[in-house]
């Protein structure tokens, strides 16, 4: 597991110590362009293609991203890139023989929503919400929002082989069966250990949320 | 007036049943309790339990402890059963010769024949022969699509094995679409430069030729002699969606049966029987030695510890010598258990043949008087033991409104069955057997693999059902139930068992139909064979046809099937069999508790 060093620390608190300071946050409206991402099979560029609509396929399965997913944020709190996490995400649906669409919430940045938000959308049922720390979220459109199928919590113990297994779960969710929930590590230390990241991390997230903003749906692709 | 409690110590309830009594007039039933039994049934920790279901009886009857006059224990018709299950039969695989693990989703279709060949070399191959190509996880889907691709204009590939579970998105990205088997967990461990064979199968359908000696045959062009050594490999890929199987020189599928010993029988005769043999022929060389005495194990073998175990946990919840311990009876029961395959590459299972084994061991008659005189001690109020046990079931049985002598009772509680008759004018004729809920119990768990005995107990216990929508269920009869709330999330799209406190998912893939079937059939090796052995036990003809009524009694009575189950079997027989009602009002609980009340007067 990559540690997160001390100057992309110290850059991410410098950063969100100025948003604070500068007071305005930056621009009217939350943009999701991103600067590309360099990764394994090419760069990820993330393109809005206007309001987000329901889905009739019973074989899709919706991912939605948070506000600052593959835009501001590039990857994980344990420093996994983003385009690789959308590929493993995708390549567990794939593999289940299911196909998949991608969104992005804008109002808010707690993955319970979005991810429900995603399933109510689909047209499966099943929707995978994802924050830009890497927390992840399984939903299904008729359970409360704050409830849920499986809950990732520890972001920094989800690893690329744990989100390959969360696409495939949530594929097989949309198909009617029953998976074994994917196992997840437990660490006692993940939490003294990443809590302040993980909180400005949040706060960051928080901030690029803009709640006139309607869901869109996004174009992902690699170059 | 004299208040008296009937206590049915039993191996899995304490029971009482709680009487106001005066001469020359029927008691009156005043209240009457169950709390689950502390400790094994016979043994001194019965007292915490026995104390816990008095109290629960006196408070509902509004009584003081004070107020009793008299208690009846059971005489504990000294039974105690074990359970135990042995393996009889494994598969061995040698040289990796074959992967026959089902994984969910393989890639492709049809059958591909070629020499295996690691996909890092595929650019230094020569064209001319057929090639599978196998692929360990360090290399992804994109990567060996895109190798594959670029070799098979050149070269004939005609299938592929894979370590990572790829198997679809391998199989999308490929121009020229070949078989796939995935999830190979020792990749490592396949032979390269062998002839293989892959075959996968449509969705919902098994494969046909590699589980047909005759197509290995076809496919490897193997003569006569080579084809039937390739019978246990076919045999063991039955029922599989995809499979690979590799041709080296040696390599070969074996079923071993385990030597796990012989059981010897001392009755009036003495006859032995080797376990291996299986369930059917240890029950016939059991009957055949008139009452048994003991039951021994072979020395130094899997069945010989397994008795010997029964013996010292007995031997120290008694407080005895094992070696004085004598079993009496025994229920095997065949059964099949999934195991792993030794030598498998993929970690395939595969239902190996097993033998259940239910043990009873005859226990100290002194035990009872000993727990009698110590509950005196605790409680200052006479404790007596009074009478058989099954005799007392016959007595309460009779309270069942509508039943009347000659009667047989059938006592299915959780670690014995035991029966009873009683004719008109005639001392009742009683008998004990080994195997009842615990082992029903055993065979659930063992068949479906769970792990642990919680989740097999609940299997048993109620109906099975599957949550279509959480909004949705469909029970086991295929009824569907609505809801107007969203059931948990942790139940959706699982198999359920309808557990009275809300729904349990269970950790198992197999269908609900096969669940329910596993249970079913786990219930009807146990009791259904336990209700014949011991009606005929009890006949005066030693026919089950000569036994008009019986009644049902004990805690596996209150169960949702077993009853029509036994009752089904026993209809065969022209005989009627049904449910007790216990004073009318307790079901085919506490029929002991309250014999032993009845009994009271007789016994004055």
């Amino acid at each position: 597991m990559t540690v997160m060093d001390e100057k992309t620390l110290r850059s991410i608190i410098e950063e969100v110590v100025n948003e604070f300071a500068g007071g305005a946050p930056r621009g009217g409206t939350a943009v999701a362009t991103a600067p590309s991402v360099s990764s394994a099979s090419g760069s990820l560029r993330i393109s809005e293609d206007g309001p987000a609509e329901r889905g009739i396929n019973p074989r899709e399965v919706v991912i939605a991203l948070a506000p600052g997913f593959g835009g501001r944020m590039t990857s994980t709190l344990i420093d996994l890139d983003h385009g690789d996490v959308l590929r493993e995400l995708c390549a567990g649906i794939e593999e289940e023989g299911l196909s998949y669409r991608f969104i992005r919430v804008f109002r808010t940045a707690d993955v319970g929503f979005i991810a429900h938000e995603a399933a109510k959308l689909s047209g499966s049922g099943i929707g995978i919400g994802i924050q830009s720390r890497g927390t992840t979220v399984i939903h299904q459109k008729d359970l409360p929002p704050l409830s849920n199928l499986e809950l990732f919590s520890q972001a920094p113990l989800i690893d690329l082989d744990t989100f390959r297994a969360i696409g495939k779960n949530a594929a097989k969710y949309a198909k009617g069966e029953s998976p074994s929930p994917v196992p997840v590590r437990n660490d006692q230390m993940a939490r003294p250990k990443y809590q302040a990241i993980a909180a400005l991390w949040h706060i960051k997230e928080t901030q690029l949320c803009d709640a006139a903003k309607k869901t869109q749906a996004l174009r992902v692709e690699y170059r | 007036m004299t208040l008296i409690a009937g206590i049915d110590i039993g191996n899995a309830t304490t029971e009482v049943a709680l009487a106001e009594a005066s001469a020359g007039a029927a008691p009156a039933f005043v209240a009457s309790s169950i709390v689950p039994t502390t400790g094994i049934k016979g043994t001194a920790q019965n007292t915490q339990g026995v104390f816990a279901a008095l109290t629960q009886a006196l408070d509902a009857a509004g009584r003081p402890l004070a107020d009793l006059g008299l208690i009846r224990i059971n005489e504990a018709a000294p039974v105690i059963g074990d359970v135990a299950m042995e393996t009889i039969s494994e598969t061995v695989i040698t040289e990796s010769t074959m992967i026959g693990h089902n994984p969910t989703t393989p890639g492709g279709l049809g059958i591909g024949v070629g020499t295996t060949v690691p996909v890092d070399d595929l650019p230094r191959l020569s064209p001319g022969t057929p090639y599978v190509v196998v692929a360990d996880r360090g290399h992804g889907f994109e990567q060996v699509a895109a190798a594959i691709n670029a070799a098979s204009e050149r070269l004939d590939i005609t299938g592929v094995i894979l370590q990572r579970d790829d198997g679809v998105l391998v199989h999308n990205r490929l121009t020229r679409k070949v078989p796939i088997v995935d999830e190979v967990a020792l990749i490592d461990k396949v032979p390269i430069g062998m002839p293989a064979a892959i075959e996968v199968a449509d969705v919902g359908r098994i494969i046909e030729t590699l589980a047909n000696p005759y197509g290995i045959a076809t496919l490897f062009g193997l003569d006569p002699d080579e084809t039937a050594s390739v019978v246990p490999m076919a045999r063991s890929l039955v029922g599989n969606r995809s499979a690979v199987v590799i041709k080296t020189p040696a390599g070969d599928v074996t079923e071993r049966r385990i030597p796990s010993g012989s059981l010897q029988f001392v009755g009036e005769r003495s006859a032995e029987v080797d376990v291996d043999l299986g369930a059917e022929e240890i029950m016939r060389v059991a009957g055949s030695v008139g009452e048994i005495r003991n039951i021994k194990g072979e020395p130094g073998t899997n069945v010989g510890g397994m008795m010997e175990k029964v013996r010292v946990v007995m031997g120290r919840l008694t407080d005895r010598d094992p070696g004085g311990i004598e079993v009496t009876d025994l229920l095997a029961v065949d059964t099949q258990v999934p195991q792993a395959v030794t030598g498998g590459l993929a970690g395939e299972f595969h239902l190996e043949a097993a033998v259940g084994i239910a043990a009873m061991v005859r226990a100290d008659k002194l035990q009872m008087q000993r727990i009698a005189t110590e509950m005196t001690e605790q409680l200052g109020i006479a404790v007596e033991v009074g009478g058989v046990e099954a005799d007392m079931a016959v007595r309460g049985a009779l309270t069942t409104p509508g039943s009347s002598v000659p009667i047989a009772i059938l006592d299915m509680g959780a670690g014995s069955t035991d029966a009873a008759v009683l004719r008109a004018g005639q001392q009742p004729r009683s008998i004990h057997l080994a195997g009842a809920g615990n082992m029903v119990t055993l065979l659930i768990q063992s068949e479906l693999g769970l792990e642990t005995s919680e989740d097999a107990e609940n299997v048993k216990r109620y109906p099975l059902a599957r949550v279509e929508t959480l909004f949705n269920i469909r029970h086991e009869d295929g009824t569907v139930q609505f809801f107007d709330e969203p059931l948990p999330p942790h139940t959706f799209a699982r198999t359920v068992v309808l557990h009275p406190e809300g729904m349990i998912p269970l950790p198992l893939r197999q269908p609900l139909e096969v669940i329910r079937q596993v249970r079913i059939r786990a219930k009807e090796r146990v009791f259904v064979t336990n209700a014949l052995r011991a009606l005929r036990a009890v006949s005066p003809t030693a026919s089950v046809r000569d036994i008009a009524h019986v009644v049902l009694v004990g805690g596996s009575a209150l169960d949702f099937e077993i009853p029509q189950l036994v009752t089904r079997a026993l209809a065969e027989y022209r005989v009627v069999a049904g449910r007790a009602n216990i004073r009318g009002t307790q079901g085919p609980r506490n029929a002991v508790a309250t014999g032993l009340v009845l009994a009271w007067e007789g016994s004055r």
